[in-house]
């Protein structure tokens, strides 16, 4: 009977499981073969809150318009993002856009080998802005800064090769509340003299009331940020000096083969001005913040512990949904031209994001489906898709014509600055960027100094400015021999189809760009013979 | 045996030899394969003494553009290339083009003489073919930067990359060379008026994509305002603003436009 009663029971679960898999198959999971026949993939690591809802919503609306491709959107974390990246590129298993930005660590031949140009598609009108004020438009003049900083950073000078999301700039989040209770105003610092002022009022409330707070959240990367803004205004004066080409932009090999020349040094006195600010400011930070991430100093500001953060605006959404208190939105105080460290080299307000666009997404070489990646390219750089990620992601757009919400109207940065892009830091190169970060603590910690850093960095710079321009021609290198290649396929195709003009077309651009990339490679090289072996 | 059997594995094998059967063939296939960036797939096809002409051209190229791109490879391309350049039609152009290019660039240590020597042999043989125009412009960014010897303070290095401007009779390839003069005067610290009027010579021809394009209209307000040409210096501004108003650089170039522009008043030529 009892042996009986188990069979039943038994066969019971059976029939119970099995129904509820069924249930399960029809009414949740995803179906076998999927309705969309092209699934294709975009990667990046702007997890923080925001992003991942702003290409969500743009996901949503492009499914909706072409009903045979199914996107799916891969969020890789930052501290892994470079091993993600380098390994799914090699064993070609990545994404079909990828996000990529010049200054990773040790990626800078990653464009070069994996990614694909769109150069010929950056110059016809982009199809989604149809029925839009930018429907004639070049694609590329569509977005706010015409993708200066993506050529800037492009491994083949007349070559385009990203499209970017946003436009970003570097801002002070202030708890205003805690402000208020400390200096007893809402009022903002206007120049960096005020805000010494600011600084002492902290240190002294911190001291009265025992409460472990400071100025300013600290982390490597906010300190990072922010010593790259304090030395491009620093060196305005000598990047004008330095700029022999006259391109009044100092590009990355340019510092480099300028160091080489003796034209500025982590010695020189805007320099030691720039730093000196810069330890000014990292002394009311919390101490050794330089082991830290962004996290941290996120953390730390929300705590309700640091007056003020400064952070990309791509931390704003996340400090806004986050925070328990009221945060404004400021421009960094700069200092003035009687400033006592930094008037002497004063040249004018320098930029705070200089308006440049980011979020660079790159066409995967290897990818399956590049035609529609191409076109989701499109999509999300056009007036209705880049709409969408702003309005979802509280991050500013990257193309003309999108409204800005009012309440992320402040990250933008008025044409009212100078700029020269160069920062004389990290962007310079990995090798360079890996010394500064890595002599960091010398700068900004109690114990530290302008001397300490300045002579770390002396010691390092010589073998590191030489790696970095030879990584910089062998990256080049890697561009342009297949080039050769595909010049002559371009004109034998072009040969047997004449009708077609676009073949001609696309081998002359590429011969110009291979003569170009050709010609600052030997300009390189040039350098690094003149100057000779590091000493 | 069998039946089934039998027809088993060549059931399993049908699929490997359908793919096999569906690579590329023949120089259409093969330059397509080549414009994709699979010179593999070409190799795999086609072979090294195929009795076409065409198809031996498109061989070399493959094995210029597979990896591993060993010294090796780069010689018996250079071979098929060496025998392909005797011939009198386009296609032996190429060939010639091809092989100077290896010397120049593909082998790990260049041998830029002899580059250039080939250069100037094709150049002599086939004067308006578009590969020995093409190559009078790789031979002027030799010229410039690397031959006869860098150590040699005394030579004209602008001078040697200028005299071959006469012979280039396509415009963009002309634009191309005038640009790189230009650029390699500032490099090697030439006086501006050696230099800027090739950086003028390009901007005029027109057509150069990405920065390069940009960079090369401030480039020029600059120059021109650095040397007291404020007309031009004011041209160029303009049309920098006109054609890039949300650039960063923009403030500063109408700082700059205000500045020569006031210039111009003082002297009567606005």
């Amino acid at each position: 009977m009892k042996k009986r009663r188990s069979r039943y029971l038994g066969l019971g679960l059976l029939v119970a499981g099995y129904a509820f898999a069924l249930f399960w198959v029809f009414t949740r999971s995803t179906p076998v073969v999927s309705s969309r026949p092209v699934t294709i993939r975009i990667a990046h690591w702007q997890i923080e809150k925001g992003p991942p809802d702003g290409v969500d919503a743009i996901i949503k609306r492009y499914e909706e318009l072409n009903p045979r491709v199914k996107v799916e959107q891969v969020l890789v974390p930052g501290r892994v993002y470079n091993q993600w990246m380098r390994t799914n590129l090699v064993g070609a298993t990545g994404a079909d856009l990828i996000e990529y930005g010049v200054w990773l660590d040790g990626l800078t031949d990653i464009p070069a080998r994996y990614f694909e140009p769109i150069t010929d598609e950056m110059m016809r009108p982009n199809p989604y802005n149809k029925g839009t004020a930018l429907e004639h438009v070049p694609w590329v003049q569509t977005f706010t800064d015409g993708l200066l900083n993506q050529r800037v950073n492009a491994p083949d000078p007349g070559q385009f090769y990203a499209v970017t999301l946003t436009e970003v700039s570097e801002r002070l989040f202030c708890n205003q509340e805690l402000l208020r209770t400390i200096t007893g105003t809402n009022r903002m610092p206007a120049t960096f003299a005020d805000l010494r002022v600011v600084f002492e009022q902290i240190r002294a409330y911190a001291a009265r009331t025992g409460r472990p707070i400071y100025a300013m959240a600290g982390a490597r990367d906010n300190a990072s940020w922010l010593m790259q803004y304090l030395l491009q205004g620093a060196m305005m004066q000598r990047s004008q000096r330095n700029d022999r080409h006259g391109n009044l932009a100092v590009y990355p090999w340019e510092e480099l083969g300028q160091y080489l020349e003796g034209r500025w040094s982590y010695g020189s006195p805007e320099v030691r001005a720039g730093l000196t600010m810069m330890r000014e400011v990292s002394v009311n930070m919390k101490p050794g913040f330089v082991q830290s991430l962004r996290d941290a100093a996120t953390q730390e500001f929300l705590r309700g512990d640091a007056v003020f953060i400064f952070a990309g605006t791509w931390d704003g959404t996340s400090l806004r949904r986050l925070a328990t208190f009221p945060i404004a939105v400021y421009r960094f105080p700069q200092p003035t031209r009687d400033d006592p460290v930094m008037g002497p080299y004063f040249y004018g307000a320098f930029a705070d994001g200089g308006g440049g666009t980011a979020m660079e997404f790159y066409l995967n070489k290897s990818s399956a489906h590049p035609k529609e990646a191409i076109d989701f390219m499109h999509f999300m750089t056009s007036v209705e898709g880049n709409q969408l990620f702003t309005d979802h992601s509280g991050w500013l757009p990257s193309i003309r014509e999108v409204k800005i919400p009012s309440d992320i109207e402040a990250y933008r940065t008025p044409l009212d600055c100078y700029s020269f892009g160069a920062e004389y830091m990290t962007g310079m190169g990995s090798t360079v960027a890996a010394a500064v970060m890595r002599n960091l603590y010398l700068l900004t910690e109690t114990h530290g100094s302008v001397d300490q850093f300045v002579n770390a960095m002396e010691a390092a710079m010589p073998e590191a400015v030489r790696t970095d321009l030879r990584k910089e021609i062998s990256n080049r290198t890697i561009i342009v021999r297949p080039q050769d290649v595909g010049i002559m396929a371009a004109a034998a195709l072009s040969r047997r189809a004449p009708q077609n003009g676009s073949l001609p077309l696309a081998r002359e651009r590429l011969e110009s760009s291979q003569t170009q990339s050709e010609g600052l490679m030997l300009q390189l090289g040039r350098q690094l013979e003149v100057a000779g072996a590091a000493k | 045996m069998d039946p089934a059997r039998r027809i088993l594995p060549l059931i399993l094998v049908w699929p490997l030899l359908a793919v096999g059967a569906a690579a590329p063939a023949g120089p259409d296939r093969a330059w397509s394969a080549l414009a994709d960036n699979r010179p593999q797939d070409v190799l795999r096809q086609l072979r090294r003494d195929a009795d076409s002409r065409a198809d031996r051209l498109a061989w070399a190229a493959a094995r210029i553009g597979a990896q591993p791109a060993t010294d090796a490879n780069m010689r018996e391309a250079e071979a098929v290339l060496a025998e392909l350049e005797s011939g009198t039609d386009e296609l032996a152009a190429e060939a010639a083009y091809l092989r100077a290019r290896i010397y120049q660039l593909h082998l790990n240590e260049p041998d830029f003489a002899q580059a250039a020597q080939l250069f100037a042999e094709l150049a002599r043989r086939r004067p308006e073919s578009h590969w020995a125009q093409l190559g009078l412009v790789k031979l002027g960014l030799l010229k410039l930067y690397l031959l006869p010897d860098l150590t040699d303070p005394g030579s004209d290095r602008l001078a040697a990359a200028e005299a071959l401007l006469p012979r280039i009779h396509e415009p963009l390839l002309r634009r191309d060379l005038e640009l790189q003069i230009g650029q390699a005067g500032i490099v090697l610290h030439q006086p501006q008026a050696r230099f800027l009027p090739h950086l003028i010579a390009a901007a005029q021809t027109g057509g150069i994509t990405g920065t390069a394009r940009e960079d090369l209209i401030v480039q020029i307000g600059v120059l021109s305002e650095r040397a007291g040409d404020w007309a031009r210096a004011r041209e160029y501004f303009e049309r920098y603003l006109a054609e890039y108003p949300t650039n960063v650089r923009a403030f500063t170039i109408r700082k700059k436009l205000g500045e020569v522009s006031h210039r111009l008043a003082q002297e009567g030529g606005a």
